[in-house]
C-alpha cells in the first residue's frame, strides 16, 4: 500500500513523541521536539527531579516549552488547561496533587470540555449546584460519586426540593398577576 | 470507570502503533512471537530475538518477555530473557535479569519495544567474552522476581 506509507510519513512529522500520535494542544521544547502537552506533563509529573527531554535529554520544563496554535485552532495556551491524570496519581503516598484547600482534581474521561474546570473546591460546588437545577438526568458530575451509593440519593431529593420551590414560587407569580 | 479507560487508552493506542510499525518494519534478528498476538490483552508481548551474525551469539535464538504496567510509556516495561536459552553475557543473570540501564533510570517515553531490543541486541553483539556476571550466583539467589526492584549498579565497563 504505497499511497497509505507516503500518507503516514508525511504526518509523522507531527506526531508526539510520547503516544505517537498527532500531537494535541502540541508544545515544542527548546531542543526541538514535539509533544502533546498532556503527554509532556505526564512525563514532567513523573519525574520532578532532574526533568530532561524524552528524546535527547536536554534540559526541559513547564516554562520552557513554546505552545504551537495551528489556523483556526484554539487559541489558549495548552498549559493552562489542566491536562487528564491517571487514576494513579491520586492514590499513589505523596499527597503533593491535593491541594491546601483539600481541593481535587478529577478527570472527565474523553470530556475536555470539564478539564479546566476540575481543580480547587468552588469551581465544583458551583457547577454542581448550577447542574442541579438543570436537573439533567445524565449528569456528568456524577463521576464524583461514582464510588460512593449514598450521595446519588441525596442530589435527587436536592433536585426535587428545587424543583418544588420552582413551581411554588411560579404559582405565586401567577396569584400575584391575577390579583 | 472513566478515568482508567482514559488512561488506559493511551496505553493500548500506543502499543497497538508500536505493534504496527514492528510489524510493517521489522528490524533485522528481532520479531513478535505469534502468541503475542492472541488473545486480546497487549500487556505481555514476547520477542523472538537472533544473536547477530558476526558475534559470539551467531545462530542461537533466545526470547524476551515484555510486561507493560498500566504506566506505560511513563514506566518503563519489565524486560527478561525467558524460555531455555538465556545468554551467557556480563550483563545478563541466569534468571533472565538483564543490567541495562534504559530498563530503569534511563527509560524514556520516546523509547519503545524496538529501541530495547535494538539496545538489547547491540549489548550483545559487543560482547567479548561469554561469562555470566561476576555477582550472579548471589543475585539470583536474592534477587526480587521483577527486575525492576533491583537497585542497579550500572557496571561502566562499556559492556
Ligand atoms: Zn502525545
Ligand atoms: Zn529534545
Amino acid at each position: 500500500m504505497p499511497e497509505t506509507d507516503d500518507k503516514s510519513e508525511d504526518t509523522a512529522t507531527f506526531e508526539c513523541n510520547i503516544c505517537l500520535d498527532t500531537a494535541k494542544n502540541a508544545v515544542i521544547s527548546m531542543c526541538g521536539h514535539l509533544f502533546c502537552w498532556p503527554c509532556l506533563y505526564q512525563w514532567l509529573e513523573t519525574r520532578p527531579q532532574g526533568q530532561v527531554c524524552p528524546v535527547c535529554k536536554a534540559g526541559i520544563s513547564r516554562d520552557k516549552v513554546i505552545p504551537l496554535y495551528g489556523r483556526g485552532g484554539s487559541k489558549t495556551d495548552p498549559r493552562e488547561k489542566l491536562p487528564p491524570r491517571p487514576q494513579g496519581h491520586r492514590t499513589e503516598p505523596e499527597a503533593d496533587y491535593a491541594g491546601p484547600g483539600g481541593g481535587h482534581r478529577y478527570v472527565f474521561g474523553d470530556n475536555p470540555h470539564f478539564l479546566s474546570f476540575g481543580i480547587g473546591a468552588f469551581p465544583f460546588g458551583f457547577f454542581a449546584s448550577s447542574f442541579n437545577l438543570a436537573g439533567g438526568a445524565g449528569n456528568p458530575m456524577e463521576h464524583q460519586h461514582r464510588d460512593a451509593a449514598g450521595p446519588a440519593d441525596h442530589q435527587m431529593q436536592d433536585q426535587l426540593v428545587s424543583k418544588l420551590f420552582l413551581w411554588l414560587a411560579c404559582i405565586f407569580l401567577l396569584w400575584l398577576l391575577m390579583a | 470507570m472513566e478515568t482508567n479507560s482514559s488512561s488506559g487508552s493511551l496505553l493500548n493506542k500506543r502499543l497497538q502503533k508500536e505493534l504496527m510499525s514492528m510489524q510493517r518494519e521489522p528490524s533485522p534478528g528481532v520479531s513478535i512471537n505469534s502468541h503475542t498476538l492472541h488473545g486480546n490483552s497487549l500487556s505481555q508481548w514476547i520477542i523472538d530475538m537472533e544473536g547477530a551474525e558476526g558475534t559470539l551469539y551467531e545462530g542461537e535464538k533466545f526470547q524476551l518477555l515484555f510486561k507493560f504496567s498500566s504506566k506505560y510509556p511513563f514506566d518503563s516495561p519489565e524486560v527478561t530473557f525467558v524460555g531455555p536459552n538465556i545468554p551467557v553475557n556480563p550483563h545478563v543473570y541466569s534468571n533472565g535479569h538483564i543490567c541495562l540501564s534504559i530498563l530503569t533510570e534511563d527509560w524514556s517515553p520516546a523509547l519503545s519495544v524496538q529501541a530495547v531490543c535494538l539496545s538489547i541486541v547491540s549489548m550483545l553483539s559487543s560482547c567479548k567474552e561469554k561469562k555470566r556476571p561476576p555477582d550472579n550466583t548471589l543475585y539470583v539467589k536474592t534477587c526480587s522476581k521483577n527486575p525492576k526492584k533491583t537497585k542497579w549498579w550500572y557496571h561502566d565497563d562499556s559492556v
